[in-house]
């Protein structure tokens, strides 16, 4: 039979207060997940379109510090790759973007991102998307609308199937048919879909021949090649014109740079670290009062001839069930407030394993502090005070 | 010259007297206590020494603030030794490490007087966190809960939460999770100031069993003087010095003793109470001189066990044994001693000094018929 769990015993006597200390600390965990959440939403948001995007590299200018500056490259560099062994397609993508104004009728023009895709080519990931676009084809002068763009488009952003909705683009009539989800960044408002013929036809003044210049070139590898090699390999081969990156080193390039050029990093991990110490501070304020709270029981207990080591594995303890309980129900806010937020601004706030384990483990770290600093004050209980 | 000295009796008090270093429970050599340092320093205890055997039970008394309580904390180690001597169970404490502290605690149960239970606990899981310390094993500690629990009156109460006990039950708690380990030193405040006589009885009760049973020693800081009865030593305690440490059990062994020498047949309890504090015990080798003819008398002597001869300027005149005594006559007309006592064989004698044993003169009429009684007889 294993011993008196005490440190169970004591949490969880008084039920009020264990609601109060969970809570408490569920909202420190709230707290955190919320600010790595905007974090992760403002950077996750930045690479959404290459995250969309089918085929494991990507071809740019060279040039091209970020995605939102226009410089292109030419559309022969796509055939150029396709002698390589290892390259089994390559698809172009076109994209409008300063000089791209959208118009309700009775609303302000408001600048939009356009991505041009083909519909035989497509670099789409999602096959649903790849379908509507498909569609489009059926349909002149039309285009599909990011759920996730400003409302103040004016654009009924969730369509029901078969409305449209007319709008002006670049001077010439845009019907918006029907819609897909990408999200918004620091640069774009919003998106709009459409085929690469119709996006020349808006847009002609992109180049001489508007679909000769492309933004970026997804190249789809056959199964199994080393995506790093081909792609080093690829860009001896095009020389120093463009860039040729594996698409996960490109989304963490994009990162990076945002990372570089804006404070948001610094920002949100301030408000993590609030988090935490509004964490610390409760986690301790619970284990103190306890421990004040019984005091003279402690104190018993060493003069009994408990050892210090038991009182440090009792807050140990005590620490990681807080923790535990915590931070499950902090998650589950947090998930409900991802939602509600994401819904709201149209950031991508997504949780992922990784990210939640990585507040767990602040949540830990947070809850076995305030241990250490209550553990000071248990260790003060004086039993040559009892008589 | 009759005897009715009971010789079994006499070899406890013997044994008993002056006990040697295994069977103390308790040495105390020059304690000293301060609180703070310096100009705001407080002496608390002064010079204090103490011999308790095991099995005892000792009564503290004293005013509050006379130092018992830091004494108490002292003997527990729950403070830690300034200056002089303490051993427990033979066991240094003054510089002794941390580690070996906790050693020595787990071997005292400590009964103190607020109960300090664990709200969140229940008073069997209160009780068994004592028994866990020691390693002792669920199917030992778990009838042996039940058991002192009953006998304390809480058998129906086991598996309650403090919260659900009143102020006595919640004390009985205490006391079990403090002697359920059957420790060998026993402190306790007040253990019996929240409980009604017949519970206090049944504390006391188990207090003289776990004494008698298992050697263990127990010491009470009361006020409670229902419970006076169970002591063998009161040790009273003024201004942080042992002020008087009164060996009952001695004390009512040597009275009984004392029953048997006619000459105290007579003499009131508290007269000879008062005689057996003060008589000190004496042991000769065959052969020796206990009192020389023509010194100054200091003692009077009553032999509890051997034989003495009576030389008077070198000449044998007498053999006395058993009950009888000696070297009062010097004592009461001041005189030198007229006779040379010689022990026969090993004798033991009681020994009272001059001062006190005229006091008892004084006190007591018939005392001094049966003195002269007997001197009459011996002429």
């Amino acid at each position: 039979m294993s011993r008196i769990p005490l440190a169970w015993k004591n949490l969880t006597h008084d039920r009020r207060k264990l609601f109060v200390a969970v809570s408490g600390i569920a909202f420190a965990v709230l707290l955190m997940f919320q600010q790595r959440g905007f974090n992760h939403a403002l950077f996750d948001s930045t690479v959404a379109l290459l995250r969309d995007l089918d085929g494991e590299i990507v071809i740019f200018n060279r040039a091209r510090f970020a995605l939102s500056s226009e410089l292109r490259f030419d559309r022969n560099v796509l055939d150029l790759v396709l002698s390589d062994a290892a390259v089994q397609s390559s698809a172009p993508v076109y994209l409008e973007n300063t000089v791209a104004r959208l118009r309700r009728f009775g609303t302000r023009a408001r600048p939009i991102r356009i991505i041009g895709v083909s519909a035989d080519q497509s670099p789409l990931a999602d096959a649903e998307t790849r379908q509507k676009v498909e569609e489009l084809l059926q349909k002149p002068n039309s285009a599909l609308v990011d759920t996730r763009s400003k409302r103040n488009f004016g654009f009924n952003l969730n369509p029901s199937p078969g409305t449209e909705e007319a709008g002006e683009l670049a001077g010439r009539t845009i019907m918006v048919v029907g819609s897909f989800s990408m999200g918004r960044d620091f640069a774009h408002e919003g998106n709009l879909l459409m085929l690469s013929d119709e996006l020349a036809r808006y847009f002609p003044y992109r180049a001489v021949k508007p679909l000769e210049v492309v933004d970026l070139g997804l190249v789809r590898l056959t199964p199994g090649s080393d995506v790093q090699a081909v792609a080093d390999r690829l860009q001896t081969r095009l020389g120093p014109g463009v860039s040729v990156m594996p698409r996960q080193a490109l989304i963490e390039r994009e990162i990076a740079f945002w990372a570089r050029s804006t404070p948001i990093g610094t920002i949100f991990a301030v408000g993590a670290i609030m988090g935490f110490v509004v964490g610390v501070v409760i986690c301790y304020q619970v284990l103190a009062t306890d421990i004040a709270n019984h005091l003279s029981e402690f104190a018993t207990l060493r003069a009994m001839g408990y050892r210090n080591g038991y009182f440090f594995r009792l807050i140990f303890s005590q620490s990681v069930f807080l923790s535990m309980m915590g931070f499950l129900p902090g998650m589950l806010a947090s998930w409900m407030l991802f939602r509600f937020t994401s819904m709201q601004t149209g950031l991508l706030m997504m949780m992922t394993w990784d990210r939640a384990l990585f507040i767990f483990v602040l949540t830990f770290l947070m809850c076995i502090i305030s241990g250490a600093f209550a553990l000071r004050k248990l260790l003060s209980a004086d039993p040559a005070s009892l008589f | 010259m009759t005897s009715a000295i009971d010789q079994s009796q006499l070899a406890e008090l013997l044994r008993s007297w002056e006990p040697n270093d295994e069977q103390l429970c308790l040495a105390i050599r020059g304690l000293q206590h301060h609180y703070g340092t310096g100009e705001a320093g407080k002496q608390v205890l002064f010079d204090n020494s103490l011999r308790i055997g095991k099995g005892e039970i000792v009564i503290m008394t004293g005013p509050s603030g006379s130092g018992k309580t830091t004494l108490l904390t002292l003997i527990g180690t729950l403070r830690s030794v300034q200056a002089g001597s303490l051993r427990v169970l033979g066991d240094e404490l003054n510089g002794m490490e941390v580690e070996q502290v906790n050693q020595v605690r787990k071997k005292i149960g400590f009964i103190f007087q607020a109960h300090n239970l664990f709200e969140s606990l229940t008073a069997f899981q209160n009780v068994r966190m004592a028994c866990e310390l020691v390693g002792m094993p669920p199917e030992e500690f778990r009838p042996k809960i039940e058991s002192v629990m009953t006998r304390l009156g809480l058998g129906n109460r086991i598996h309650y939460k403090p919260k659900s006990l009143s102020g006595g039950q919640k004390q009985r708690v205490a006391i079990a999770r403090g002697i359920i380990h059957t420790p060998r030193l026993i402190l306790a405040d007040e253990p019996t100031a929240a409980l009604d006589a017949e519970s206090g009885r049944e504390v006391v009760t188990m207090f003289q069993e776990l004494a008698r049973d298992y050697g263990t020693t127990i010491l009470i800081v009361t006020h409670d003087n229902r419970i006076l009865d169970v002591a063998h030593r009161i040790i009273n305690m003024v201004d942080g010095s042992i002020r008087s440490n009164v060996d009952v059990h001695r004390t009512a062994l040597i009275c009984q003793i004392l029953k048997g020498f006619s000459l105290f047949r007579e003499l009131p309890p508290k007269t000879l109470a008062d005689v057996a504090d003060k008589l000190k015990l004496q042991c000769f080798s065959k052969g020796s001189e206990i009192i020389r003819q023509g010194e100054i008398g200091k003692e009077f002597f009553m032999i509890g066990q051997g034989q003495v001869d009576i030389e008077i300027d070198g000449a044998k005149v007498n053999t006395l044994g058993v009950g009888s005594f000696f070297g009062e006559v010097s004592l009461i007309r001041d005189q030198p001693r007229n006779a040379t006592v010689r022990a026969k064989d090993d004798v033991t004698c009681f020994v009272l000094d001059k001062q006190e044993f005229q006091e008892v003169i004084k006190a007591s009429a018939s005392f001094e018929e049966e003195l002269r009684k007997a001197l009459f007889e011996r002429q």
